[in-house]
């Protein structure tokens, strides 16, 4: 590995980087604005055209406000806390592939951070971890409705983790790899002239699963148990303010944003268009580089149809009970995961797909 | 050369780490603690049989490590199990509060 | 560079570890152990067993842990304070501790294993195969035991009082 490389490898991950922080405050926009709209009411509007600039306000007010740590709190643990949360949310991002790849200064460069042949394991890892940020934040808080959502917290992610599991190794199974790059490769062009190869058409119970046990995951609505401001004032971040409130938001997001991509790579086709072969892409722009461009750009658009679709279901859903909570993982998802999985198995052992 | 070099030094972090384990397991009351300690004793255990089994170039050790794992979060589940109903009977989990088969 | 790095980790991973059997609060012992475990996930990947490092990352550290920090949630949290160990006991068992730690490095150093044995390391593909074909009955076996594991764990969990 030369300084070229080293150089390259600094360059992808800051690009992608940049481009998942800028999704924060657009979020932040589309968040507001859509639950202005499915709630028949204006939003926020004064600022900037369309209240475009309302997270740059937004942004600022969190800089400026005091920045309080109560008195029972752990201190250490309580300024940990956000960083911990944040860091998992964003280390995902190294394994999402965003586009193949373009020919810069000589080399093939991939327009992914790093193409391991465990990424699928790597996420679902490196997502467990998130849950520290919760439960460490909702502990040092020092108050009893924080250490109950960070409990509800541990529970509920531990808990869904297994149907997320479960659904990505039914893909994996049909794929017959780890690799994020790979399983995005394979689901390009059409079967039977009409249909795009995607991972839904042959895992549609899978994504369902991951579908669902995603909001879990993210700590969304209907299943933003920890937070739940009706019980719990605000659950784990309730003592947080200023900008370490603005991380969890900013991780919320981030989380949110690989989530949808993972589900995007493995169920609907990464970077392909729909009904446009790669190749017949190529032909029609004409440069490997323009087409590496065009793929990132149809990568972000499916990732942010899927965010807009979180938006949607958080102001439309009511919440659930706990109980319910830990019913529909325990008593529907994780048997449905098992399942699929063996339907799967069973049908790739009679076409004879693993060689 | 670097390979060489990093066997040597697993062998030195393995050891460490299986002291310090041992140490927090013989000086710490408190059960939980006691139930981490344990833990890291079980890592050391695994970081040099992965070690050996890649020096090797063999997977058995790397399969063998990949189940102990397993079973070393089962055998968490039953120790906080235990732990807990320790606690719900003494209200404590001070190991020294637990003599009652002592005679 | 990877020397480098192995010796960050591994000092990352002792020194949490320490951190973990000298904290006077558990929760700070689970922060450590987390840490520690983290540092060891990375040893992995720089002794060339990424597949392990997942493992370590997604079981212990993503699942163990947080059991640990679950349960010492809903321990009360006066009533975890402990009574400081004796100094001669503290004492004793340093000795011992280093002793046996001095036993293991020797033993360790002198085993056979440092000869170099050629051929492929093994891939993510090999250990998955030979999961499922060398190692199916022990893998079958460790399923049935897990089963056993969550019923019992169940049984033992529950609230006698309260159901």
């Amino acid at each position: 590995m030369n300084t070229v490389d080293i150089a390259i490898l600094v360059a992808k991950t800051l690009l992608f980087y940049l481009i998942v922080l800028h999704v924060v405050p657009i979020m932040v926009w589309v968040e507001r604005r859509g639950a202005a709209l499915i709630q028949d009411r204006p939003g926020p509007n004064r600022v900037g055209p369309f209240g475009l600039l309302q997270p740059v306000a937004d942004f600022v007010k969190f800089i400026f406000k005091e920045d309080p740590i109560p008195t029972g709190a752990n201190r250490g643990l309580f300024l940990v806390a956000p960083a911990l949360i944040l860091i998992p949310a964003s280390l995902t991002l190294a394994v999402l592939p965003f586009g193949d790849k373009v020919k810069l200064f000589g080399r093939e460069i991939l327009l992914q951070v790093a193409d391991l042949d465990i990424a699928i394991l790597y996420v679902l890892a490196i997502g467990s971890l998130g849950i520290y940020g919760i439960l460490f934040g909702g502990w040092a808080s020092g108050n009893k409705f924080s250490l109950m959502g960070a409990l509800r917290a541990s529970s509920q992610v531990i808990s869904y983790e297994i149907p997320l599991g479960l659904a990505a190794v039914g893909a994996v199974a049909v794929y017959g790899t780890f690799s994020l790059r790979e399983i995005a490769l394979a689901q390009d062009g059409l079967w039977f002239g009409w249909l795009p190869r995607w991972g839904i058409f042959l895992q549609p119970v899978g994504f369902w699963l991951f579908f669902i046990a995603s909001f879990a995951e993210t700590n969304r609505l209907p299943f933003d148990l920890p937070e739940t401001e009706a019980e719990l004032v605000a659950g784990y971040h309730t003592e947080y303010g200023s900008m370490k409130f603005g991380m969890f938001m900013m991780a919320e997001y981030m989380n949110l944003t690989t989530i949808s991509g993972v589900m995007v790579t493995l169920f609907f086709g990464g970077w392909h268009l729909p009904f446009v072969a790669d190749a017949m892409l190529l032909k029609w722009i004409g440069s490997q580089n323009l087409l590496g461009l065009v793929q990132v750009v149809i990568f972000l658009t499916k990732v942010a149809i899927f965010l807009c679709v979180f938006v949607w279901v958080r102001w439309t859903v009511p919440r659930f009970r706990f109980d319910q909570l830990m019913r529909i993982t325990w008593g529907r998802l994780i048997p449905l995961g098992i399942v699929n999985l063996l339907v799967t198995a069973g049908v790739m052992l009679w076409l004879g797909g693993w060689k | 050369m670097t390979v060489s070099f990093l066997t040597n030094w697993v062998h030195y972090l393995v050891a460490a780490l299986f002291s310090v384990g041992l140490l927090g397991f013989l000086i710490r009351k408190n059960a939980l603690v006691i139930l981490m300690s344990i833990e890291l004793m079980l890592n050391a255990v695994n970081l040099y049989v992965a070690k050996v089994s890649l020096a090797l170039h063999s997977g058995a050790g790397l399969v063998l490590v990949v189940f102990a794992i397993t079973v070393a979060a089962a055998e968490v589940a039953v120790g906080l199990a235990i732990i807990l109903n320790l606690y719900r009977a003494k209200r404590s989990v001070d190991v020294d509060m637990f003599t009652g088969l002592k005679g | 560079m990877s020397d480098i790095a192995a010796g960050l980790f591994g000092v990352l991973t002792l020194g949490c570890s320490l951190g973990v059997v000298f904290s006077r609060n558990v929760i700070m012992s689970a922060f450590y152990l987390i840490l520690s475990f983290f540092g060891l996930a990375a040893l992995y990947v720089l002794i060339q067993a990424p597949f392990l490092a997942v493992i370590q990352v997604l079981i212990y550290t993503g699942a163990i842990v947080v059991l640990f920090v679950f349960v010492v949630m809903l321990i009360d949290q006066d009533k975890l304070l402990e009574v400081v160990t004796g100094k001669t006991l503290v004492l004793t068992a340093g000795v011992l501790a280093w002793s046996l730690g001095l036993i293991l490095l020797r033993a360790l150093n002198h085993s056979p294993m440092a000869v170099p044995v050629s051929g492929q390391l093994p891939t993510l593909r090999t250990i998955s195969l030979s999961l499922f074909t060398e190692y199916l009955w022990p893998f079958e076996v460790l399923s049935v035991f897990m089963l056993v594991i969550i019923v019992g764990v169940f049984v033992l969990a529950r609230d006698k009082v309260n159901a």
